[in-house]
């Protein structure tokens, strides 16, 4: 007989939503992803290089080699990105709740409209009339 | 070219292999579309009681929403991990042809789908959050338009996915 306590998964979902500390940590998660993202493109930032023509990866920002393919670096962007943001997430679940309570919640919706031009700005090279 | 595991190539095509993880991500995009479809209207234009006979814009916004949000984290986790996976074989086969023949502002409008999906990503966990305490009237506001926020990148997402597949797709 085991004397494991199973949780069931709606009650740890239930358990999820109700913590204060979960919700300090999407907040600041769903702030800081449109924010380091544009970062990273517009600083050349991935925390990797893909090689699809030989399946090659590199750490951080590697060039394209010649008759070897393209490089790939969204696969890089969005590591970055969601590594960092998750780190500013857990780091933002350390601080007092009177502190993380003040945060706009608004900031969750707007940011990603914000970004909207910088990210149409860093295409510029494709917006050829 | 790309990740494809080796024994299934006993099996199907290298064309088949792409052909089905493309259709499987076009199918979730659009589950994942009237998921975020219906959601966003119920919270944009939500059906007041006694508002008269129930035609179909009325019965398109009158879901409940919060039972919608789990499966719209899903389908949009799904839909971005088959999304990324056949991209390798897009930035080999279908970007390089774009370029050759001119189609700049369509690749550069990919380029901006590629990073809302990523933005997208990011904004699931508080977007299931909110959905998850829909009974505090706190989240109202932004719940509502992280939702329509949502919706409209996903709109997006998917007409800008269905060009490039009319510019080089299928049969290309």
């Amino acid at each position: 007989m085991s004397t494991t306590t199973q949780v069931a998964p709606g009650a740890r979902s239930a358990a999820l939503a109700s913590s204060a500390t979960f919700r300090t940590f999407a907040i600041v998660f769903a702030i800081a992803t449109p924010v380091i993202y544009t970062v990273c493109d517009m600083m050349n930032w991935p925390l990797f290089t893909y090689h699809p023509g030989t399946n090659r990866v590199d750490l951080g920002w590697a060039r394209a080699v010649p008759n070897e393919g393209p490089a790939m670096y969204w696969y890089g962007w969005t590591a970055s990105t969601l590594l960092a943001s998750a780190a500013l997430g857990f780091l933002a679940t350390l601080l007092p709740q009177n502190l993380t309570r003040r945060i706009p919640l608004a900031l969750t919706w707007l940011l990603p409209i914000v970004v909207l031009p910088i990210l149409v700005y860093s295409l510029k090279f494709f917006w050829r009339w | 070219m790309g990740i494809i595991p080796d024994f299934l190539l006993d099996y199907i095509s290298v064309n088949t292999y792409w052909t089905i993880l493309f259709t499987v991500h076009a199918l979730m995009a659009v589950a994942l579309l009237g998921a975020l479809s219906h959601q966003a209207m119920s919270v944009w234009m939500p059906v007041r009681a006694g508002a008269g006979p129930a035609g179909f814009v009325t019965r398109f916004r009158a879901v409940h929403g919060a039972s919608y949000a789990a499966a719209v984290c899903v389908l949009w986790i799904v839909t971005f991990f088959f999304g990324a996976w056949i991209y390798t074989k897009y930035r080999m086969y279908v970007r390089i042809p774009i370029e050759q023949a001119g189609y700049w502002k369509t690749q550069g409008f990919f380029e901006l789908k590629e990073h809302y999906a990523t933005i997208g990503l990011g904004l699931l966990p508080i977007y299931w959050y909110f959905w998850k305490n829909a009974r505090v009237p706190e989240y109202d506001s932004a719940r509502k338009w992280l939702t329509v926020v949502l919706a409209v990148m996903c709109w997006f997402i998917f007409i800008v996915g269905h060009v490039v597949n009319n510019v080089r797709g299928f049969g290309s």
